[in-house]
């Protein structure tokens, strides 16, 4: 059989401010981030270092991982052999832990910010000239991270989670020196407040356990060893977050599966809400400010509804249901706002580009007063899982899932696809007209790859890959009967 | 062994019905009772349940649940088609409990939501009864009022909250009470603002620590009461658990020696004291009107306030 290879699950675009610098596009792989010169398509890195030399699977025993990465789970290989059962026993970290699902770019093109490890970590890399990924610091968040951002201005990582908390963090850490506040645990109840037999027992237990504990060593608190700011929180699973600035005022725009999306000031005055925009019908999945329409917001949800809003007075410009539209179920899982340079043209064309989970169609729409018009779509040649825009070129370069059959989120294939595609987007009199095209870059880095699946998958283990890679629907909101 | 539990059932649920078809022409309107509405004492308020919510503000029918208030004028309806109201709500006890009577009760457990809810309407058909066989002149209006002009004799059987032989003023119209998740889906209900009062009286205090992120006080919660409470809005609490009510005043007002860089949502609010608290009817009902309050007298508890205001927003940063 042949191999398949990890598809990007995520894409950025890291443009250079400096001239002479090339700019980069960084893209994740299974658990491998990837540095490209986005001009040629040259591989400049790949991080974790140690399979560099890897296009065939490493086998054997894992090698100390440069700094301290965390011990990523390498899978031994024994092929076409039972082996795979008593290599995970019961209890042992699932295959796709070790993943990177969120990555972002600061807006200078330095850093590059990344969920590692078991998802749990963030780790900021520096860009050097040569394109290579300097690992700076890693910090392991208390829970999973679900969503991740920069300030606008680049210096404050803000980074959402399932529990619905939204924490700051310096992008370079300082000094840090932790305060722990001594707090002797001290039952709340009194026999006041409880008045059955039990719960009166309980009580006296709890007692004898906290004399017992305030003679023993000083606990180990459970607070982080770096400097983080509880900014936000939602009593909901945070599924998207965003920074913007508009006139001068800096926002936080952060979504939740129960339907809600909240405008917040920014640091250091994320605790005065400004509005609610509401309108949504599920999960919020996905936040985008256009960069050329700041005033604009599109928010997607997975029940296929996109919404546009005057956001800063939760106001609804557009209301449109996808799935009406493609008549077919839809849940929204990237929009993006493209700006390319046009060759002749009078400026930019600004489009904003919708894709569905397990979809292979880009949805692509122009901006006309405050309301999304439909262009044509674009299909693929396998779901759509990120995208940036080349300006200076013109192109828009996607990349797809190699591994699942198009419009499929669980259908393995038995080869793999291309990683990545590109097309351009021509002003023509007749709207627009989005042409794929051959892009040396793409070409140089698809032909390359990424690194493959281990061999041998059985069933059980694909659906963990493709859970990790498609998770909206089991995030969506079951409607059930009491 | 599951029979006679089903038995259970089936007669709350026929008693149920039968307390929601009475009408005020049925002779002596009978108030619901207790045992017929048993819950658990905790809901799990991070479980999706099975809420009912509007979408927006602008989509709640308030009309169901304050008919007298209804706006004349058919003509005028919100976003869901339903009738107006005439004025907005604006006074809200969170986690209402069996019985307080402010405004709008929002309850999570259902049988106690239920419960008050059949108690506000056979209180409403108490006086309608009464109005038919007395000549005194109510009012309407005095929404906020309502609860501290209470007739003071009224005895409390079961520590039931409400007159039952007495015309009030408000007639129970200007109170009602809905099953709702405050948690999650307040800003659901009310616009920015739309508040001058939140009650928040005796919480569930989730004793054990990792049920902590449970409670309904939280700084994140409070930049939510603080986003639908209008400037000068209160927010009154009341517990009888000690270390709860520190807990409240640790997470609304800046304690010594904090790190408040990032900004905090204690700069938001002020702590009402002395004087004025003192003069607070409110204070007053909450602590000692309120069914919970007078259970925790009986039981000899203590009870602790803590009231703040919300302060203006701050100026944009520069």
């Amino acid at each position: 059989m042949a191999s398949l290879q990890h598809p990007f699950q995520c894409l950025q675009y890291a443009k250079s401010n400096s001239h002479g610098l090339p700019n980069l596009l960084i893209a994740a792989a299974g658990r491998h981030l990837y540095s490209y010169d986005a001009t040629s398509g040259q591989r400049l890195d790949v991080w974790p270092q140690d399979v560099e030399s890897t296009v065939e699977p490493v086998s054997g025993t894992v090698p100390a991982t440069e700094g301290d990465a965390p011990p990523e789970k390498r899978r031994k290989l024994s092929p076409a052999s039972g082996g795979q059962q008593e290599q995970k026993p019961a209890g042992k970290k699932p295959l796709t832990g070790t993943t990177i699902p969120l990555l972002v770019t600061s807006p200078d093109g330095k850093y590059v910010i990344a969920t590692t490890g078991d998802g749990k970590t963030i780790r900021v890399f520096e860009l050097n000239h040569d394109g290579k990924l300097k690992e700076l610091s890693s910090r392991m968040m208390p829970k999973r991270p679900s969503a991740l951002a920069l300030t606008p201005d680049g210096h404050t990582i803000l980074c959402g989670d399932k529990f619905g908390d939204v924490y700051s963090l310096p992008l370079i850490p300082g000094e840090y020196v932790r305060k722990i506040v001594e707090q002797p645990v001290i039952p709340s109840a009194t026999s006041l407040t409880v008045h059955t037999k039990g719960n009166l027992r309980t009580l006296e237990m709890q007692r004898l356990h906290a004399e017992k504990q305030a003679q023993t060593a000083k606990q180990e608190t459970a607070a982080l060893k770096f400097e983080n700011h509880n900014i936000i929180g939602h009593v909901s699973v945070l599924s998207d977050l965003i920074s913007v600035s508009v006139s001068g005022r800096s926002y936080i725009l952060t979504g939740d599966r129960d339907e809600h999306i909240r405008v917040s000031r920014g640091i250091p005055q994320a605790h005065v809400i400004e509005q609610f925009c509401l309108g949504h019908t599920s999960l919020v999945s996905k936040l985008c400010v256009p960069s050329w329409a700041p005033h604009l917001l599109v928010s997607g949800d997975t029940n296929g509804n996109l919404f546009v809003w005057d956001w800063r007075n939760a106001e609804i410009h557009q209301n449109i249901s996808l799935e009406d539209t493609l008549q077919s179920e839809a849940m929204v899982r990237g929009i993006w706002d493209v700006s390319l340079e046009q060759s002749g043209a009078s400026g930019p064309v600004n489009v904003i580009l919708v894709s569905l989970e397990g979809s292979s169609q880009l949805l692509c729409y122009t901006i006309e007063g405050n309301a999304l018009r439909a262009q044509d779509s674009i299909q693929f040649s396998g779901n759509i899982l990120g995208l940036i825009g080349i300006d200076s070129r013109g192109t828009v370069v996607v990349s797809v899932d190699t591994v699942r059959d198009a419009g499929s989120t669980d259908n393995w294939k038995s080869s793999s696809g291309a990683l990545l595609e590109s097309f351009q987007i021509i002003f023509g009199p007749g709207g627009l007209k989005c042409v794929q095209t051959e892009d040396t870059m793409v070409a140089n880095i698809n032909s390359v790859g990424t690194s493959d699946f281990p061999a041998g998958l059985d069933e059980k283990q694909q659906k963990e890959f493709n859970d990790s890679l498609y998770n909206l629907g089991n995030m969506k909101k079951k409607h059930y009967e009491e | 062994m599951t029979t006679p539990s089903l038995n259970k059932r089936q007669k709350r649920e026929e008693y149920r019905r039968k307390l929601g078809e009475q009408t005020a022409n049925d002779g002596e309107v009978k108030m619901p009772q207790k045992k017929f509405f048993r819950q658990r004492a905790h809901a799990n308020v991070f479980s999706d349940h099975n809420l009912e919510y509007p979408r927006t503000p602008n989509h709640m029918d308030w009309s169901s649940l304050y008919p007298a208030f209804i706006d004349q004028d058919p003509t005028h309806t919100n976003l869901s088609g339903a009738r107006k109201l005439l004025k907005d709500v604006e006074v809200i006890d969170i986690g209402c409990g069996f019985g307080e009577t402010l405004i709008l009760g929002l309850e999570i457990r259902t049988s106690v939501s239920d419960y008050v809810r059949s108690r506000i309407r056979a209180l409403r058909l108490r006086q309608e009864q009464l109005k038919g066989t007395s000549q005194a002149p109510t009012t309407q209006q005095e929404e906020t009022q309502a609860q501290t002009e209470r007739l003071p004799d009224a005895p409390a059987p079961e520590d039931e909250v409400g007159t039952t032989d007495a015309l009030v003023p408000g007639n129970y119209e200007n109170i009602s009470g809905i099953r709702a998740n405050t948690m999650k889906f307040l800003p659901n209900f009310f616009r920015r603002g739309q508040l001058s009062k939140i009650f928040i009286c005796f919480p569930d205090p989730h004793f054990k620590a990792r049920k902590h992120k449970a409670r309904i006080i939280s700084e994140s919660l409070n930049a939510e009461y603080a986003y639908l409470l209008r400037p000068g809005g209160m927010l009154y609490s009341i517990t009888d658990v000690e270390e709860y009510h520190h807990w409240i005043l640790r997470h609304f007002l800046v304690q010594e020696g904090e790190d408040v860089s990032a900004g905090s949502v204690k700069h938001l609010f002020e702590r009402v004291e002395g004087e004025e608290l003192e003069n607070d009817p409110c204070v007053t009902v909450m602590s000692c009107e309120t069914e919970e309050s007078k259970k925790v007298t009986r039981n000899k508890g203590n009870k602790y306030v803590a009231v703040f205001r919300r302060k203006e927003n701050p100026e944009w940063p520069a």
